[in-house]
């Protein structure tokens, strides 16, 4: 999200397409995965190296940083640029010993929006101290809230009894921010207004952390009725500005909006007394 | 304690000052705002309760800074030197806020900043607050013969917000130009500056031109309610 990265001068699609073309500089590498995704870049040659980014690091004999490092910021930018072919290779991840490159590849699995995907996630979400710290208590064994927040993404409005037990399973996680991505993902899969509730309690949690987490959830599940909520957050103007964007532009539960409406006055509305 | 202030200001800088957690801070804060709309205009107290907001919109909690910020905006003209010495260059969060209070402060004085801010700053939220001041800036506290300049000025500004990279500072400039159009024809400017900020609009209305659904949602709203005001 910030514009400053590391060599965060502003570079063209060429330059970024051969720095990640390049194999000497890590760090090089690095920052184009990420430009070309936070870009968007349609250029034909972006997707295969991204691809390639990836593959180095699933093919890698052993767990090589370099490459590591760079294949998190490729599974990143193939989510971004939605890019539906890479859908097997953001699986093979998945099962990656890394968990910031599980992480990464569960994030853009929901953003492909592909529903065959949910098996291999519930899988993740499923498997022996999934949901208990791991590493010196710093995370969980499996990257839980990026795994709920996927399944969300792909469920919605798709009434899935057996998804929802699993997903029910964490509503009572000892992470809030935990918490908060299970509601989200059933909110989306039910579209049952009890699964906001706990997320508009977390709205006023007194750590920001939390509180940002349950906001870009709410956001995100598209609930309208969450408008005013998002809008009184004790959190920053920007992180609540792209949360009434999702409700504007993502409905739960009706269509993207083709044209002004009420409820779409009464949110901008909201969005204008942030800027 | 300050011995220029009345106990009573004292007393609220000193609950700031001493708040322990973020909570605590965020109270005092608010305690301090509210007696900031009473104090006389340009006092010591008006003077010492600004440059405490000041401070504040660089802490880390956004409770805060946002009550800060309503803060200095009730101050109004009072705020504006202040805030134009103390823009933070090294915390683009803090920054923001005061570019933010200084839009909606709208005093001319402020232009500068405005136009910089928009053209430069790396932090997009700051750019998106810069956008919508330079559709705030309260043209009646010019002189006639300056006002056309200045008109000018703030659409340029605008013009590069709505060509910024980043949606909400498109989104920002949209609603600039939504305050702006109706106030520089009250204000008498030439028609082709009104034409051309309407053509701007028009265009972040376009489909075919604008990627983001909110910004030409936002944009066909603008339209629809400048030409019902007219």
């Amino acid at each position: 999200m910030d514009p400053s990265s590391p060599q965060g001068t502003p570079i063209s699609e060429e330059e970024a397409l051969s720095r990640l073309r390049q194999q000497e500089d890590t760090s090089q590498r690095y920052y184009a995965a990420w430009w070309l995704g936070r870009m968007r870049s349609q250029h034909p040659e972006a997707i295969p190296l991204l691809l390639q980014a990836l593959n180095g690091a699933l093919d890698a004999p052993s767990n090589d940083p370099d490459l590591l490092f760079v294949a998190r910021n490729a599974t990143r930018a193939l989510g971004k640029l939605e890019a539906k072919g890479a859908l097997p290779p953001l699986l093979r991840a998945l099962q990656h010993p890394d968990h910031g490159l599980r992480e990464a590849a569960a994030r853009s699995i929901g953003e492909l929006g592909d529903a065959s995907a949910i098996p291999a996630l519930v899988a993740r979400l499923q498997l022996p101290g999934a949901a208990e710290a791991a590493s010196g208590g710093l995370r969980l064994g499996e990257p839980c809230e990026a795994l709920l927040e996927a399944l969300g993404e792909l469920s919605e409005g798709q009434a899935n009894p057996e998804l929802s037990a699993v997903l029910e399973g964490f509503q009572h996680h000892s992470r809030p921010v935990v918490r908060s991505a299970a509601c989200r993902a059933l909110l989306q899969l039910s579209g049952d207004p009890r699964w906001a509730e706990p997320m508009l309690t977390l709205l006023h949690d007194g750590q920001l952390q939390v509180r940002r987490a349950a906001l870009m959830d709410l956001g995100a599940s598209g609930w309208r009725p969450a408008g005013q909520a998002l809008a009184d957050c004790l959190a920053e103007n920007s992180l609540k500005l792209i949360a009434l964007k999702g409700l504007v532009e993502a409905p739960l539960g009706c269509p993207a909006p083709q044209a002004l409406g009420a409820p779409e006055r009464e949110l901008l509305n909201l969005m204008d007394q942030l800027l | 304690m300050n011995p220029e202030l009345s106990p009573n200001v004292n007393e609220h800088l000193q609950a700031v000052e001493e708040a322990a957690s973020s909570e605590a801070l965020l109270h005092a804060t608010r305690s301090l705002v509210s007696l900031c709309a009473q104090l006389e205009p340009h006092s010591n107290d008006q003077q010492a309760a600004i440059l405490c907001l000041l401070e504040l919109l660089g802490t880390n909690n956004p409770g805060a800074a946002v009550a800060a910020v309503d803060g200095l905006i009730a101050c109004g003209n009072a705020a504006v030197e202040p805030l134009l010495h103390n823009l933070d260059e090294h915390n683009y969060g803090a920054r923001a806020w005061a570019v933010r209070a200084l839009a909606s402060i709208g005093d001319p004085r402020g232009l500068p900043v405005l136009e910089r801010a928009v053209a430069t700053d790396i932090g997009p939220s700051v750019r998106r607050a810069a956008a919508r001041g330079l559709g705030n800036l309260q043209l009646e506290q010019l002189l006639a013969a300056e006002r056309p300049r200045i008109v000018e000025r703030c659409l340029r500004g605008l013009a590069l917000g709505c060509a910024d990279g980043e949606w909400v500072v498109r989104y920002a400039a949209v609603v600039g130009l939504e305050g702006f159009l109706p106030q520089a024809s009250a204000a008498g400017i030439p028609g082709a500056i009104a034409k051309e900020g309407r053509s701007l609009l028009e265009q972040r209305a376009l489909t075919s031109e604008e990627d983001t659904p909110v910004v030409y949602l936002r944009a066909q709203q603008a339209l629809e309610n400048l030409s019902g005001a007219r």
